[in-house]
């Protein structure tokens, strides 16, 4: 009998990427305090703040407006998608020449199954140092790898090691690890969790990790469950249980968009929600999945929000498709006096295969469908705005800066070269 | 207006108008019936602005006139009473007044204005088919007819009149069925093409269903379509719009043929469907040299295969499809033996009755497979 072989997983963070894809691209921005995503007067938020700008409090995800608040002398750049999608594409290749099960979480992190590649690659801190600098000369960015006998431990470890540095939790130091780090730190832990836990006196993962299951559970229901394990470092829960690099289909797939200027001019409405549905469509055919229900969410001014689905009679990955329904939903129930702040697209009841196939507008479908794979390849290449419907034209607002874009390496199916 | 009316023939007529009259009150005038009373005839009107049904009983009329009532309460009400004769009399304020042996009620009518003025039956361009004919191509048809709005043209059957034929088409855009009867004449047409809205062929069919008449009238203005069946006009809105161009999908080279006995396929359809998915129905036909194999798994219920034995001869193929659409035409094709024509799995096939049964008609169900 051998004993088990001991897991060893990579967690590899770029750091700041956004910021750092942007300084490669204006070497003068290095060393300040950048932020990524737009104007300083717009809405939206911000998709990354260089480390400088983070010691004044900004973070991503905070609206522009606050960074500017708290950061007025930042550099305020907008996101450019395709330099990302790029730089990912890049990282993932070179992650692929470093071991076959790599699983893009987003598009600047990845996973890395390395048990047993020792041999291969010598123990885990060499092996991490030779990635590390694989990366550094493959794409000159830097990135943090945690090293771990889980995937949660190995992300936490990368977070602590930030910013370009590696750091190895061996096994059976899991606990002790993790004790002392606020509860926030674990992932899965948000601001609503981190406040109700707060509220029972447990801040540190410690405080967590001493707490009986069961209570937890008793609070939390199967959550609470899931956490007293990640307070151990186990995977437990959620996307934490599947293997390395194995691929669970989405169960629905959904786009939105917020005017910076909210409107109630119908031409622009309906051109935002074809622009939606491409890029839902795109999705779709991402992960070679179709969709049987779609919906609409439509958002007024004052906040007040409806969703309104609808059962197609067969299943489709077609954008025209798709638009077609959720316009009619729109135009079924939009209060054409009351202007729109937020539009979105959601899509819903999906497999793998087409279903019924129909029988008057067969060829229409296959015409449709090639015209979208090309469309696809073109924007894999030059960027989600090379082609679009012409009704959707009106609504090429800029790609956002998205942490998981369509096109993300090592997360769709299809195989990669 | 005051007349006297037998509790049979009042009820009579008034169930075959029920189907007409709107469940939705959003109209409170279109969940009434009208009545008019002239000639010892009482006529009876309902609609729903979509279809419009008139019909009459004899009457002993002792005052002319028109009132509205209720119509359902007035059917439940009707129902309800003994037989023998029932006397109707408008009262002031369109209150109206039922009487019948010592029952006697009161109800709350509305203004006849109100009452939406039904298209009249045109008095020329008349088409006579026979009432059989009619009735077996709606029940062979109607229940491939679409019921997404999306596509509202496939929201009815296509009638299409020549002078020796009568051809019935419906589709969901999935499946289609299609029947013809030749050896008819309607001299009058060159090649008459009508949309049947799927609620009038509904109508139509139970009218059909229990009347004697052997022959059902039919003409069309710009926007209405006219049925007389006996002494009742069914009218209906037209459906405007192209349907599809169905003869282009009619399958020509389907080389993969298979012939069973319609119960035998049904019942082993019946069976597996029962471990489909629940959502999609798929089920898959296999086709070898041992005959047809029916099977279907789903995640949630299990697995289940049933065998037929039948001549087969061509290459194996399997082909999914939804079982509902396959026991759609299994249970209208009544009977006998059928033919199934495929090509391969992307592809219609083709599902006619074999041989006689009804030999004057000449069907076909045209169903395109699942991917599954």
């Amino acid at each position: 009998m051998c004993s088990p072989v001991q897991r060893t997983v990579f967690h590899l963070d770029m750091d700041a990427f956004f910021v750092s894809v942007e300084e490669l691209f204006d070497p003068s921005l290095r060393g300040k305090a950048v932020v990524v995503g737009g104007r300083p007067n717009e809405r939206g938020v911000c998709a990354a703040a260089s480390y400088e700008a983070r010691k004044f409090g900004v973070h991503s995800a905070m609206p522009l407006r606050t960074a500017y608040k708290l950061c007025p002398h930042a550099i305020f750049v907008d996101g450019h998608p395709e330099r990302y999608r790029e730089y990912s594409g890049k990282v993932f290749k070179i992650l692929r020449n470093f071991t076959p099960q790599v699983e893009m979480a987003s598009i600047d992190e990845a996973y890395l199954e390395m048990t047993g590649t020792e041999r291969l690659h010598g123990p885990p801190l060499l092996a991490a140092h030779h990635l590390s600098r694989a990366i550094k000369s493959g794409t000159q960015l830097n990135c943090s790898i945690g090293i771990a006998s889980s995937r949660l431990v190995a992300k936490v470890a990368s977070d602590q090691a930030k910013p370009h540095g590696i750091l190895w939790v061996m096994s059976g130091q899991e606990s002790r690890f993790l004790a002392p780090l606020e509860v926030r730190k674990i992932p899965g832990i948000g601001r609503v969790m981190e406040e109700n836990l707060h509220a029972l006196g447990i801040r540190y993962v410690g405080d967590l990790a001493r707490l009986q299951p069961e209570f937890l559970e008793e609070k939390f229901g199967q959550w609470g469950l899931a956490m007293a394990g990640k307070a151990q470092g186990l995977d437990a829960g959620g996307w934490f249980d599947e293997a390395i690099g194995s691929h669970e289909d989405p169960k629905s797939i959904s786009h939105e968009h917020t005017y910076s200027e909210d409107t109630k001019d119908g031409q622009q409405l309906e051109a935002t929600l074809a622009r939606l549905s491409e890029m839902v469509g795109r999705r779709l055919r991402e992960h070679q999945l179709h969709a049987q229900t779609v919906q609409l969410k439509l958002r007024y001014s004052d906040f007040s929000t409806i969703t309104r689905a609808h059962t197609l009679p067969t299943r489709t990955q077609l954008d025209n498709d798709i638009f077609e329904q959720v316009r009619t939903l729109f135009r079924k129930n939009w209060d054409s006096h009351r202007t729109v702040r937020l539009l979105g697209v959601h899509v819903s009841s999906m497999d793998e295969n087409e279903g019924q196939l129909g029988l008057l507008d067969d060829e229409k479908h296959r015409k449709w469908k090639d015209a979208l794979t090309t469309a696809d390849r073109l924007r894999d290449k030059f960027g989600e705005n090379a082609v679009s419907l012409a009704s959707g034209m009106r609504a090429r607002y800029r790609e956002r800066t998205h942490e998981n874009p369509a096109s993300l390496p090592g997360k769709s199916k299809k195989t990669e070269d | 207006m005051e007349i006297t009316v037998s509790k049979f023939d009042l009820l009579k007529e008034l169930t075959a108008t029920q189907g007409v009259v709107e469940r939705k009150t959003t109209i409170p005038i279109l969940s009434h019936f009208l009545f008019e009373a002239a000639d010892d005839k009482l006529s009876i009107t309902a609609t729903d602005l979509d279809l419009g049904l008139r019909t009459s009983c004899p009457a002993k009329v002792k005052k002319e006139g028109a009132c509205t009532i209720p119509a359902r309460k007035l059917y439940d009400y009707v129902k309800l009473l003994p037989d023998g004769d029932i006397s109707i009399k408008a009262l002031e304020n369109h209150w109206v007044n039922i009487r019948s042996g010592r029952s006697n009620t009161k109800m709350v009518g509305m203004a006849r204005s109100n009452f939406p003025a039904l298209p009249v039956f045109p008095t020329a361009g008349v088409i006579k088919i026979p009432a059989a004919v009619l009735r077996t191509m709606i029940a062979k048809t109607i229940f491939a007819i679409s019921s997404e709005e999306s596509r509202y043209t496939l929201n009815g059957a296509l009638m299409v009149l020549k002078p020796e034929s009568i051809t019935m088409v419906a589709t969901d855009g999935h499946r289609l069925a299609h029947i013809e009867k030749a050896h008819e004449a309607f001299p009058d047409v060159s090649d008459m093409r009508t949309l049947v809205p799927k609620k009038a062929m509904a109508e139509l069919n139970t009218l059909l269903n229990s009347t004697e008449a052997d022959v059902v009238e039919f003409a069309k203005d710009e926007s209405t379509l006219f049925f007389r069946i006996g002494g009742r006009v069914l009218t209906s809105r037209q459906l405007t719009g192209q349907f599809p161009n169905f003869e282009a999908v009619l399958p020509r080279d389907n080389n993969k043929f298979v012939t069973v006995r319609c119960e035998d396929i049904s019942s082993a359809i019946q069976r597996v469907a029962q471990f489909a998915d629940e959502r999609s129905g798929a089920i898959k036909l296999k086709l070898d040299k041992g005959g047809i194999t029916v099977s279907s798994s789903s995640a949630e219920t299990g697995e289940s295969e049933d065998q037929i034995e039948a001549t087969y001869a061509a290459d194996p193929v399997v082909i999914g499809f939804n079982s509902q659409y396959l026991l759609d035409f299994l249970k209208a094709a009544t009977g006998g033996e059928v033919r199934f024509e495929f090509k391969d799995a992307q592809s219609a096939g083709q599902l006619r009755p074999e041989g006689n049964g009804d030999a004057e008609f000449k069907y076909r169900y045209i169903v395109m497979p699942m991917r599954i």
